[in-house]
């Protein structure tokens, strides 16, 4: 790349080289090393000179990941008294390729006290959470929010999608009242 | 078994058995994003050899314990196909393959930045269809644009070349029979950006002079080698825009 500074919607590959930390500071998808601004990714430049910023706008897949902060949407494996155990498929928006397991506390359910882990969530539901940290090796995920908890929750005796009803829900083939903590927009969610 | 010599490697006038000069690299076909089930793919044909490589990650490491807490674990399956070489290769990894898997992930390792994605694997498949000698550079020419494919965020695409010493003369990009039948091979791997070599083996005989001449010429070789690779990239991404626009 020549020396004069790059233009806005540039194609560029990993390593090419975008200008000095003196002219822009390094956006997404760009990184600074001894003082030059190179690409990481594939994808065009896109540069703020307000701000005198540099950023790379991605043509590759985004690579998604969780992070603390982030809402996530994943099934339920398995139910304990205390925990869930979450098989995160999806980052934001954005599904992940394979997956990443999460845990989902008793007491990160909801602000109030929860007193049974089979009241909130069952084997098979889908749930959107949100990741709270990431220390020990794993995912801890928390749903103390109104539009956080089950989104598509499944009768457990016959495995019917169950519509909602308040709190409860009642499966319309086989009549079976359960208990979910759900998220406020239930059963809307589009995968 | 006997060697047979029936020819001359090099003949009088420095042209090698495959009608190249000593200084030339073999063709080379590269092609992105080809599989549609791997997060990022590439494809590689380099004179005879054909070569295929699937990125899939970052993705959570199995088994849990071999994950590191501050940056991604990068695997690496270098694998030749049974019908890869003249006689079928047994489909269990060898010792070669296993040795070939890690000095790949080794040099591709520092362009990677790891540390974005902790406690994650990126895991990489190169799977070598046809071999004529020099499958771990090309392999690795490949790997760094699947990955890229993939979206990986890198420091560099790292290039790969091989050179060697054929009956007394200096050549890069050796082919199987110059590789079998010659001196020396000395592959290198380099990142542009870098300036850094991050895989340098060698087998045979050199002097110390023809050694660094050998490693000159091979760099040479990856910058040549280097432009091919964004071509590539950018004929994928180009050619996919102006689809859309259609």
């Amino acid at each position: 790349m020549p020396e004069s500074r790059a233009k806005s919607g540039q194609f560029v590959t990993p390593g090419d080289r975008l200008g000095v930390i003196e002219e822009f500071t390094p956006g997404p998808g760009t990184y600074a090393e001894q003082g030059t601004v190179y690409s990481e990714i594939t994808g065009r430049t896109l540069i703020d000179m307000l701000n005198k910023k540099v950023s790379v706008y991605p043509m590759v897949r985004v690579v998604v990941f969780p992070k603390v902060g982030s809402t996530v949407l994943g099934q339920v494996q398995d139910v304990q008294s205390r925990t869930a155990r979450l098989r995160i498929s999806k980052v934001g928006e954005n599904a992940i390729a394979g997956f990443f397991s999460g845990i989902l506390h008793i007491s990160d359910v909801s602000p109030g006290f929860v007193e049974n882990m089979f009241e909130v969530c069952k084997k098979g539901d889908l749930m959107r959470a949100k990741v709270i940290s990431d220390k020990n090796r794993v995912f801890h995920l928390s749903t103390a929010d109104k539009n956080l908890g089950v989104v598509y929750a499944f009768c457990s005796r016959c495995g019917h999608l169950l519509p909602l009803k308040g709190q409860r829900a009642r499966c319309s083939s086989c009549d079976k009242i359960e208990k979910r903590k759900v998220a406020s927009d239930y059963g809307e969610v589009e995968i | 078994m006997p060697k047979k010599k029936t020819k001359k490697l090099i003949d009088k006038n420095g042209v090698r058995i495959d009608g190249r000069e000593l200084n030339k690299l073999r063709p080379i076909k590269l092609e992105v994003g080809i599989l549609d089930n791997a997060d990022g793919s590439a494809y590689i044909e380099q004179g005879k050899n054909k070569i295929l490589v699937g990125v899939y990650g970052p993705k959570e490491v199995h088994p849990k314990h071999l994950a590191i807490s501050d940056r991604a674990l990068l695997r690496c399956r270098y694998h030749m196909a049974p019908f890869s070489v003249q006689e079928r290769k047994s489909p269990a990894p060898s010792r070669r393959e296993r040795e070939l898997s890690k000095v790949i992930k080794e040099a591709l390792q520092p362009a990677i930045f790891v540390k974005y994605y902790p406690r994650t694997s990126i895991e990489l498949f190169i799977e070598v269809l046809q071999a004529d000698g020099g499958t771990r550079c090309a392999s690795l020419t490949a790997a760094s644009l699947a990955l890229a494919d993939a979206g990986i965020p890198m420091r560099d695409l790292v290039a790969a070349c091989a050179a060697g010493k054929v009956e007394g003369h200096l050549a890069l990009d050796l082919n199987d029979t110059e590789d079998k039948e010659g001196e020396a091979d000395l592959p290198v791997a380099w990142i542009p950006t870098l300036n850094a070599v991050t895989l340098l083996q060698m087998d045979g005989k050199v002097t110390l002079e023809e050694f660094e001449q050998l490693v000159n010429m091979a760099i040479e070789g990856c910058k040549q080698i280097y432009p091919l690779q964004k071509e590539a990239l950018k004929a994928k991404y180009i050619a996919v825009k102006e689809e859309v626009k259609e």
